[in-house]
């Protein structure tokens, strides 16, 4: 556990309620919370905000509009006509990363992207999916993903163990790499918030200008890695589909 | 036919048509630590399957240390091979 005023404070998980099933703890924690406000915030943005169906759209229609031509012309870009199909997949990942990102910048709220096992279970869901999918595809087939032709085949069994690494290690660069940013950007601002105090006199004041600028860089990152996330998760889709 | 010069018009109005509705992606340029941060995760990544790989079959074998060995060997150019097809597709855009 932290110390009491350690900048990984904010990380901590506090349970609001004991539940327990079987030998599983499940309590609503702060990090729940967080969740159901994110899940929360993005269904009531989304279903007012289109609700009037306008032809003429408003700031905030415009605004969904946005995010649905995003993420539709990433899947038409990146996987072509068979990605339709996964729009609501990605979308829903897409905008659940986001906002639970953009949510995490709310002073004093808790940031979920910033734990690795939240990240780690979309990832995961993002890989087995993927699998999944390409075995229905290709069926046994499948396995040729690991097998480059045009090789000597003496070469085949170090190449094949290579691929396999290589294949398994996408869910956790995949989730390593939200995890740490957001791990790593909210330490820096909590570490900076304890120079404004422990400064003297009014240099303090510098410090805090340098954590202005990089709550404007951490809302940029808190996009990016969203964007990271769902054109990786769009990449891996297109993979399922066409194996070399 | 009649309809021959018809068709011909309607293929270009549909080709233009396609061309405008499809604008060119704009890629954001990264910054160069987030660059070099996608980088390394790729090695670290690629790194702990091997090391995890060689750590299991070492377990169930009993071939310590030699899966550990080889295993980590294969993580770090599966490490390797990511960086390098990460490349490849920034190269292509």
């Amino acid at each position: 556990m932290a110390a009491k005023d350690s900048p990984l404070k904010q990380f901590e998980i506090i349970p609001y309620s004991k539940t327990e099933l079987g030998s599983y703890d499940i309590s609503f924690t702060n990090s729940s919370l967080s969740m159901v406000i994110t899940v929360a915030v993005i269904t009531l943005f989304l279903t007012l905000t289109v609700n009037p169906r306008s032809i003429i759209p408003s700031r905030l229609q415009l605004i969904s509009e946005l995010m649905y031509n995003f993420i539709a012309q990433l899947l038409s870009d990146t996987v072509g006509d068979n990605g339709k199909k996964y729009f609501p997949f990605v979308f829903s990942l897409f905008m659940f990363v986001l906002i639970g990102n953009m949510v995490g910048m709310i002073p004093y709220q808790f940031t979920f992207t910033s734990h690795i096992i939240v990240t780690f279970a979309l990832a995961a869901v993002v890989f087995i999916g993927v699998t999944i999918l390409g075995f229905v595809n290709h069926g046994i087939k499948f396995f040729t993903f690991f097998y480059i032709p045009g090789v000597p085949f003496y070469m085949h069994p170090l190449l094949i163990p290579i691929e396999v690494i290589s294949y398994l290690s996408r869910p956790i660069s995949l989730s390593v790499r939200l995890f740490a940013n957001m791990l790593a950007g909210h330490t820096l601002l909590k570490v900076f918030a304890g120079f404004v105090v422990a400064m003297p006199f009014f240099t303090g004041a510098l410090p805090l200008a340098f954590i202005v600028a990089l709550t404007g860089l951490e809302i940029l990152i808190a996009f990016l890695q969203a964007y990271v996330f769902a054109i990786l998760t769009c990449l891996y889709i297109n993979d399922a589909y066409h194996l070399h | 036919m009649v309809d021959d010069d018809k068709l011909q018009q309607l293929k270009e109005r549909i080709d233009t048509a396609e061309i405008s509705n499809s604008p060119p992606s704009n890629q954001k340029k990264e910054n160069g630590a987030g660059f070099g941060f996608k980088i390394s995760t790729e090695i670290i990544a690629a790194l702990v399957v091997g090391v995890g790989i060689g750590l299991i079959v070492d377990k169930y074998l009993g071939t310590k240390p030699f899966g550990l060995i080889i295993f980590f060997i294969f993580g770090a150019i599966a490490g390797f091979l990511n960086v390098y097809r990460v490349m490849r597709r920034i190269e292509k855009q």
